[in-house]
């Protein structure tokens, strides 16, 4: 009896595998069917690599990752980023009084919201001042986490007058890229972070949100057909769960792939696909604690170490040669004020000892479980060896070491983060001791170092509205910076990007930033002066 | 003896709810700080009053042990807070994912236990013998593999080289389904590979346990009696020894489906499955309380329910057993 039960329930069993399999491979067809677009009047779809970045209103998104990239395809603001720098957007022009405090926005007009509703001056500035009471996750109207605007003024219909406390050159840029949302959404809501609802997020950005799941990790943004800007090229963006991003894209799952380095002759001088190359705007630095380790404090102890980092080494082996070495005064290679001229210190075991002056130093390197710093730390340790500088790598979580970093409780310390093709002002937050520990992947986090110099300049740019000024005066810094070397930073990395341009090849890169498929630009028709 | 059992059974759960408090809470770092990112990815850092503000907002700047104390009451009340990373009420996040978790490990138990002990059965029938020998050896091999390993396999060989199955989700992305058993055969087809490896994981396990249990009751005399009266093979292994070599089989049944909310992790990671292991990794990493509390809540309760329905078990199986 028992034997014949088990054998149905096994026959049972092999069934539904079979019915399963028969199922999964009429999806399959169906799939594929749906999925074709060859015909050119199909609307173009765009499927990437999706994932959970949180719900993408200006309140909710994560604070890491891509969040804030697919919220900024809702809302618009009145700059934008641009390939050379900040480019007109829903403000066609504006005006900056001379003694810096007065901002002037002329807007474009016929701008309308996703529900119809035409966009107003008042629009511009109930956002402003709903974001300085309900900050948004990515915020950039505070600095040095004081608010800097004293009030703002509708002047007409189509302007705006945005005063600031005092006079600073990052203003523009921090008042151009806050998002521009509708009051009549938005005015009787107290607690932003819970909205949660799709009809919520109007915009008037090129995109409008049509579904979303946090558990599976989609997005589908179908273009507004009312956009008052650049025409939306790309009809509707599908953001995907992918298990394996090269094997998604070889199914054809995926429009755009973020290749790595190993496989990329793959593609190359094949007219099927068409590479990028990124900005080098993510990378590695090594930080010195010399709070907590005086011996630091020596500019030659900290010269010795970075003579004895061999950087090619680190590009080939960890970086598998898609990096490019990271330059001593900070601003990287791609960044629009990159000084060329900056003191550099090459691979020299030699050079290293003499300026130890053959002393043995023992130190504890603190890493976050990642393997590329676990590999970097470890190729550290062997030339450091060798220069007579014993380390001890002492590898925690990611949020361990941030806080370590942060407490300054290490001794040296190798962090990674991106971010580095900002307006230079994040050398002030880096170098300058003189600011509160703040803002910025790059803040302050050199324990126990200040020197009235590099601060005082960093201070001075700050409030240079005079770009070309300004500019040398970056330059200078950079300079300075390269000559103490208060932390040193490794290598910035690049991202090829893969894609088929037959399907697509709108992409393109704005000038601070490293990933094609985060700004707007790369969806929309290129401007057409 | 019964109220003593529920008793114990409470005082266990007081004991892990505190700690789920108190551990998250030791690791070093914040919900809000982020200094690093991981490659490629840009983060939002956050300056200390914009942090001194969140915490207000979330409750993190009174003292912990009003914490501790709005924490049981709201557990009480069936809340269980609201998830700082995730922006939304940690039940809804939990509730969304514990259906894909639920059933993959509950199908996978069936699959993998069912099939691992009825090889069990026949290897310890054929105790000794060339078919046992090469099914034990493949079957220690298996039951060593990690679940990450078997699922690349079955994602690079059925899914990218044959095209059988989806490379990833739970279900095809924005599908409009035309009727509910399309939409749960759609679920089905994406399930199955991850099914299959934790099955396969499963199946190792459950096939030593069986086996072992199997050749020690074998060898008592009810079973040469029954042998001697010349029942037949099925009815000697699956009436006689089965039922009373079950004890272990059925403790690793619970065991596993006691570890369904967590134990998918890899399996998850692999198929980018919507399950809630990667949620839990998700959650400790970014150090979100709500969330890491309420993971380990519904984790808890799965083990103690598990444990609870496995005391039943045990004495309906062997009534010796007090």
């Amino acid at each position: 009896m028992k034997k014949s039960k088990i054998s149905k329930l096994f026959a049972a069993c092999v069934l539904t595998i079979v019915i399963f399999g028969m199922a999964g491979c009429g999806t399959k067809t169906t799939e594929k069917s749906l999925g074709g677009t060859g015909e050119q009047s199909a609307p173009l779809v765009i499927c990437l690599e999706g994932g959970d970045w949180g719900f993408p209103s200006p309140f909710a998104h994560y604070s890491r990752g891509p969040g804030a990239s697919k919220m900024r395809l809702i809302y618009d603001s009145l700059l934008e980023k641009g390939e050379e720098g900040l480019i007109p957007w829903l403000a066609r022009e504006w005006t900056i009084s001379p003694d810096g405090r007065e901002y002037t926005f002329v807007l474009n007009s016929k701008v309308k919201w996703h529900d119809g509703k035409m966009l107003t001056v008042q629009d511009v500035k109930f956002s402003f001042e709903y974001f300085m009471k309900h900050p948004p996750v990515s915020d950039s109207l505070f600095i040095d986490g004081k608010p800097f605007i004293e009030k703002i003024e509708v002047i007409d219909e189509s302007q705006v007058k945005i005063v600031v406390k005092e006079p600073n050159a990052t203003v523009l840029d921090r008042l151009g890229i806050v998002r521009i949302i509708p009051e009549h959404i938005w005015k009787d809501i107290d607690d932003p972070k819970k909205v949660m609802d799709l009809d919520k997020l109007v915009g008037c950005g090129p995109y409008i949100l049509t579904d979303y799941s946090q558990e599976q990790g989609k997005y589908r943004f179908q273009a507004f057909k009312d956009y008052w800007g650049r025409k939306p090229r790309v009809d509707v963006i599908e953001f995907i769960p992918v298990s394996d991003p090269v094997l998604a894209f070889e199914n054809g799952e995926i429009d755009l792939l973020d290749v790595p380095p190993d496989i990329i002759d793959r593609y190359e001088n094949n007219k099927e696909f068409k590479i990028l190359k990124s900005p080098a705007f993510w990378g590695y630095k090594l930080l010195f604690n010399m709070e907590k380790k005086p011996e630091l404090a020596d500019i030659n102890v900290r010269k010795a170490i970075a003579h004895a980092v061999d950087v090619d080494e680190l590009i080939e082996k960890v970086a598998r040669g898609a990096a490019v070495s990271a330059s001593s005064g900070y601003l990287p290679i791609d960044h629009i004020w990159y000084n060329p001229d900056v003191t550099r210190y090459d691979f020299d075991i030699e050079k290293a000892k003499e300026l130890l002056n053959n002393k043995l130093l023992n130190l504890v390197l603190l890493i976050s479980d990642s393997q590329q710093e676990a590999r970097i730390a470890e190729l550290l340790k062997i030339n450091f060896a060798k220069a007579g500088i014993n380390i001890d790598v002492r590898a925690v979580d990611m949020k361990t070491r941030d806080n370590c970093v942060k407490n300054c409780d290490y001794e040296l310390a190798i962090i990674g983060h991106g971010g580095w093709g900002r307006d230079a002002d994040c050398l002030r937050e880096a170098y300058a001791a003189t600011v509160a520990r703040d803002a910025g992947p790059a803040s302050n986090v050199i324990c126990g170092y200040s020197n009235p110099k590099i601060s005082q300049l960093c201070k001075k740019q700050l409030i240079e509205l005079d770009e070309q000024k300004r500019k040398s005066m970056i330059m200078e810094l950079q300079k300075l910076i390269s000559d103490e070397i208060p932390m040193l930073p490794l290598y910035n990395t690049i991202d090829y990007t893969v894609f088929k341009p037959e399907k697509y090849d709108g992409w393109v890169h704005v000038f601070d930033h490293h990933a094609v498929t985060h700004n707007k630009l790369s969806y929309l028709e290129q401007d057409k002066k | 003896m019964r109220y003593q059992k529920a008793l114990k059974y409470l005082v266990t759960f007081f004991c892990i709810i505190t700690l789920n408090f108190f551990l998250p809470r030791i690791m070093p770092g914040d919900p809000f700080y982020f200094l690093s990112s991981e490659q490629g990815e840009v983060t939002v850092t956050y300056s200390q009053e914009e942090i001194d503000r969140f915490k207000a907002y979330y409750g993190l700047d009174k003292p912990v042990l009003a914490q501790y104390g709005s924490y049981l009451k709201g557990i009480i009340k069936g809340d269980l807070g609201y998830s700082i990373y995730f922006g939304s009420d940690v039940r809804t996040i939990i509730k969304n994912r514990i259906p894909w978790s639920v059933s993959l490990v509950l199908l996978s138990v069936i699959i993998g236990g069912g099939a691992g002990t009825l090889l069990g059965c026949l290897s310890a029938w054929q105790r000794g013998k060339g078919s046992d020998k090469v099914l034990y050896g493949i079957m220690v091999v298996i039951s060593e593999i990690p679940a990450f390993l078997i699922g690349i396999f079955f994602l690079f060989y059925l899914a990218a080289r044959q095209g059988i199955f989806p490379l990833s989700g739970g279900a095809k992305p924005f599908a409009d389904y035309a009727s509910w058993a399309d939409a749960v055969l759609d679920i089905v087809y994406h399930g199955f590979l991850p099914t299959l490896t934790l099955s396969a994981v499963q199946m190792g396990g459950f096939y030593l346990i069986a086996r072992n249990s199997m050749i020690t009751v074998m060898s008592k005399d009810y079973i040469i009696t029954a042998k001697a009266k010349g029942l037949s093979t099925g009815r000697i292994l699956f009436r006689h020894a089965l039922s009373n070599a079950a004890l272990p089989i059925v403790t690793q049944a619970f065991y596993s489906l006691g570890q369904a909310v967590g134990g998918t992790l890899l399996v998850e990671n692999v198929f980018k499955y919507p399950g809630l292991g990667s949620l839990m990794r998700q959650a400790v990493m970014v150090r979100d309380y709500p969330l890491i509390q309420g993971i380990f809540l519904t984790v808890t309760f799965f083990v103690v329910i598990m444990n609870a329905v496995v005391d039943i078990l045990y004495k309906k199986l062997d009534p010796r057993i007090t």
